[in-house]
């Protein structure tokens, strides 16, 4: 049982904001506490990096791969909960709850990673998608936050009973519910259109959570109704968790070819519809939704290459997104008045307002568009190097043509931040030295993992050996 | 077989790191400061100035391959490698990256808005074009190659000027469309390869690509590439950025930004891939010569002072590529002396145009006028430019000009033929510009404008200076440059 301790922790910590929510309100309390107990949990998860076992009949696998990616949901979760210290967009009485969802949410994300079964994977996947739901739900004064709620949950319940009918499928092919007996049964069984579809069935809860064309109808709107923080955190935890799990399941189709062409199809329409709808949007964190949408297309494009590049390249890709979508959202509720949404034009003067934060999102945004030295240049040339062992040239070309469609709408919102001059009521934005501090070490990170990237890539192949081709 | 000859002392590295203390002084000295920040950005162009030119005059001419290389394993799980190392086609263009980031500095220093922010982005894009020059792996080529661009959207949109907002926008998309095709064909290659390494010697020396490839990369990597050189009909977003870039920055992008095109072309697509050279050169000549005239003739209808030097841009720089299109030792030896002569002429020409704005605040050759009268200095630097520009012979463009039509003619009559008499068009262009704005009746509206002081000349008696040296020695560069296209062409199959 020791290799299950952040997961153990993770759940008393969310029975501690249980009780929390009994008590009378206090926000500062709160998130202090969430603050001091998100960061023992990151510490504990990185400390437990090395661990490997395997529990619950076999269900529950700790690997390097779960134990790598758990630091990184955890890194991202007290990431955002960084970004809690003014939780304006939720009611204060509500708090403590909102608290206790984020770290139910985290734990499912943990549990899904982890995940070697399809039952307990389910099961994992609904409990993070509860969470969500609820929290989309929490925006304060906002009408259209019922509405975008209602979408997310509606969309998503379809997804996964969709995913349900095609675990039946799955668990009808090979008579078990194991991964480990699928992995011996699937590969030679590909060309079946049973096993076929029901595969493809089975992922589309995780096209769902990666915001995939064509399950990204709720994005822009979840993302724009939300709480900031819950944005974020949709942005960049439940990102992550989505990559990891497509990576171990896509991995027992054992290099189909149909599978291949399958996702192809969808990576392209992801990325060119998500780019092309970014470009029109006029609220920031919708035109931040289409980018997932575009970026859920080239992380697609490493994992189904079905190699082992491809794995640690969506790896680091999951990595790099994290980092620069937090750096981006980190802008948003710093920008925002109140929780309010913000507009592109809203950040005119930003480099004057906060020179700090102008730096951090000018490299994130170029990051996004891939340009270096960032990290979301080497996270792309990992991507783009898999997909070219695998001999898809053209995929890469169109993807190449894609990011400089995405380029143009990055430029809109750095073209703001550093040219426009801001409007004489725009409220100065202040930021505390400990987020200062934070933004300078993004900005570190995003640097060096674009001009000495070694020890992540590293890290990426580590995760990536304990599942693989 | 390409030989690396290890560095004693590593100058090249050296050159980067003068840049980047320049970069990270500038970054954390405070923003009222602008003096001490101007002191610290010339003082590392100084460095990085005399730096390059030890290198010119160290760089042993009887070898060929590599010299003075660094190697340093950096991403040992994709093969990358720290690798420095430059040959005859190289050192001439870090000595101009050098004279013109001193100048440039020099040039700016009148500046007054965002002084800090202004050079901090100046030098980090000073910084990628070095490198781009010194790096033999093709990661990091690929990354310096984008550091160099990126600065170029918020230097043109904060500190520019003529419809900064379209220019930038166009340029950037533009630029950033080309490395979208840069990149697939450097990763193409490096897969293809199985070697498992981004080293450009290594690749260079043993990969067997085969034909197909070899011109399937190429054509990426010429029109990737293409784009930044200005070649005609990828070129439009030149003429605009020049015009609207502010002038430390038109004299780097026009100057040593454009090269680095060039030179991209010459060192992946050359190197990695021969074959696919030869196939293309045809095409490259073709769109090189109509380049040159489209050029020339676009000069002739301008009425802005910029515009009509950055379409002798696109005409000088279409010479470049039909050099490199004609598969020969003149032709490298000349589109090489040409880069170096261009950059260092349209820097001038920049530099004494930016003087000429800031003072009247008009580019409209029309406004102008007689200034010879009024800035007999100002215009005399304007007029050596020109003067350049039409290659008078003494000046350093009219060698390299020389070496490609006679390479020209003889692979290509009819290209040579068209390109030499568009050559009297740019002449008259550029003639037109000195007779109306420069000389004719003057405007008494400018009479009281004073003249460039001795310090604000300095940049531009270097610049001239240049021009005239090797106007008057061009053999300095010719035998720097002829040991490695007499080893590249003989390479070839």
């Amino acid at each position: 049982m020791i290799v299950f301790v952040p997961e153990l922790y993770t759940l008393i910590a969310a029975g501690v904001f249980f009780a929390l929510s009994l008590a009378s309100d206090n926000a500062r309390r709160d998130f202090r506490l969430a603050f001091i107990l998100s960061a023992v949990g990151l510490v504990l998860c990185v400390v437990w990096v090395g661990s490997r076992g395997i529990l619950f009949a076999g269900t529950y696998q700790v690997d390097a791969f779960s134990q790598v990616f758990k630091c990184l949901l955890y890194m991202g979760f007290f990431l955002v909960v960084c970004l809690c210290e003014r939780l304006d967009g939720v009611e204060a009485r509500r708090h403590s709850e909102f608290y206790l969802l984020i770290t139910l949410c985290t734990l499912a994300l943990m549990l899904l990673v982890s995940c070697v079964h399809l039952l307990p994977l389910y099961i994992a996947l609904e409990l993070s998608s509860y969470s969500l739901y609820i929290l989309v739900y929490l925006r304060k004064g906002y009408e259209k936050g019922i509405e975008s709620a209602i979408k997310y949950f509606i969309i998503g319940a379809t997804a996964s009973a969709v995913m349900l009918f095609g675990f039946a499928l799955l668990y009808g092919t090979g008579q078990s519910g194991y991964l480990i007996d699928l992995m011996q049964e699937l590969p030679t069984r590909m060309n079946e259109p049973v096993v076929l579809i029901g595969f493809i069935l089975s992922l589309s809860g995780f096209f769902f959570k990666l915001a995939l064309f064509p399950f990204h109808f709720w994005a822009p709107d979840a993302y724009e109704g939300a709480p900031h923080q819950v944005a974020a955190y949709m942005a960049t935890v439940s990102k992550a968790a989505a990559i990891a799990v497509l990576l171990r399941l896509i991995s027992l189709s054992g290099g189909s070819e149909q599978l291949a062409w399958f996702l192809i199809v969808l990576s392209i329409a992801s990325m060119t519809i998500g780019n092309l709808a970014a470009v029109v949007q006029k609220d920031l964190k919708r035109l931040l939704a289409f980018s997932s949408v575009a970026h859920a297309g080239y992380v697609m494009i490493g994992i189904l290459s079905m190699n082992a590049l491809g794995i640690s390249s969506a790896v680091f890709y999951a990595l790099s997104l994290m980092i620069m979508k937090f750096v981006c959202f980190m802008v948003v509720v710093k920008a925002s008045n109140n929780g309010g949404n913000i507009s592109i034009s809203d950040l005119a003067g930003l480099h004057q307002r906060a020179p700090m934060l102008a730096l951090a999102l000018m490299l994130a945004l170029f990051g996004l568009a891939g340009i270096p030295p960032t990290i979301g240049f080497t996270a792309k040339l990992l991507v783009f190097t898999a997909a070219m062992k695998t001999g898809l040239l053209w995929l890469v070309l169109v993807a190449m043509v894609n990011v400089v469609i995405s380029l143009y709408y990055y430029l809109l919102v750095i073209k703001a931040a550093y040219f426009t001059k801001a409007s004489g009521d725009a409220a100065p934005i202040n930021v505390s030295a400990s987020l200062q501090v934070l933004a300078v070490g993004l900005i570190l990170v995003m640097i060096l993992g674009g001009i000495y990237p070694h020890h992540l890539i590293e890290l990426a192949q580590t995760a990536a050996s304990s599942i693989g081709y | 077989m390409l030989e690396l000859h290890a560095a004693q002392f590593p100058f090249l590295s050296l050159i980067l790191i003068a840049c980047v203390i320049g970069l990270i002084l500038v970054l954390l000295l405070p923003e009222d400061q602008k003096s001490v920040i101007k002191w610290v950005s010339a003082a590392s162009g100084f460095v990085t100035l005399l730096l390059s030119i030890y290198v010119f005059a160290a760089y042993d001419k009887t070898l060929s391959g590599f010299q003075f290389v660094e190697q340093i394993d950096w991403i040992p799980a994709l093969g990358i490698t720290y690798l420095n190392g430059v040959d005859g086609f190289s050192v001439p263009l870090l000595l101009l990256t050098g004279l013109v980031y001193f100048t440039g500095v020099l040039t700016m220093w009148e500046l007054e808005t965002r002084v800090k922010e202004f050079f901090a982005l100046f030098i980090m894009l000073v910084t990628g074009v070095f490198g781009m020059f010194m790096a033999l792996d093709l990661f990091f080529i690929f990354i310096w190659y984008d550091v160099s661009l990126f600065p170029m959207y918020l230097l043109i949109i904060v500190w520019g000027s003529t419809r900064r907002e379209y220019a930038a926008m166009k340029l950037m998309l533009y630029l950033l469309f080309g490395s979208a095709l840069i990149l697939p064909g450097l990763i193409y290659l490096v897969a293809e390869s199985g070697l498992g390494t981004f080293s450009l010697p290594m690749l260079a020396n043993m990969a067997e690509f085969t034909p197909f490839q070899q011109k399937l990369a190429f054509l990426l990597f010429f029109i990737g590439f293409g784009i930044l050189a200005g070649v005609w009909p990828f070129h439009t977003w030149s003429p605009v950025g020049h015009v609207a870039a502010p002038t430390a920055v038109s004299m780097l992008h026009a100057g040593v930004l454009m090269k680095i095109g060039a030179f991209g072309i010459l060192r992946v697509g050359i190197f990695l891939c021969p074959e696919g050279w030869q196939f293309w050169a045809p095409l490259m000549g073709f769109l090189a010569t109509i380049g040159i005239i489209y050029g020339a003739l676009a000069g002739l209808r301008q009425t802005d002072l910029k515009y009509v030097i950055g379409y002798s841009s696109v005409s000088h720089m279409g010479i470049v590529v039909l050099g490199l299109a004609t598969v020969s030792v003149d032709g490298m030896n000349g589109a090489v002396f040409q880069m170096f002569a261009h950059g260092v002429m349209t820097a001038l020409f920049f530099s004494s145009v930016g003087y000429i704005y800031d003072r009247t605040h008009t580019k409209a050759i029309a406004d102008l006028g007689g200034l010879a009268r009024q800035m007999p200095v100002a215009s005399g630097y304007f007029v050596v430019a020109a003067l350049t520009g039409i290659g008078v012979p003494c000046l350093a463009s009219f060698w390299a000009e020389l070496m490609v039509f006679i390479a020209a003619f003889k692979v290509y009559p009819v290209y040579g033929v068209v390109a030499v008499s568009a050559l009297v068009v740019s002449a008259l262009f550029i003639l037109r510009v000195v007779q109306h704005a420069i000389f004719g009746p003057a405007n008494e509206k400018f009479a009281d404008l004073p003249d460039v002081s001795f310090g604000l000349g300095i940049p531009r008696m270097i610049l001239v200076a240049a021009i005239v040296i090797f106007g008057l020695m061009p053999f300095l560069m010719y035998d720097t440059i002829q040991t490695s296209a007499m080893f590249l062409i003989s390479g070839l199959p």
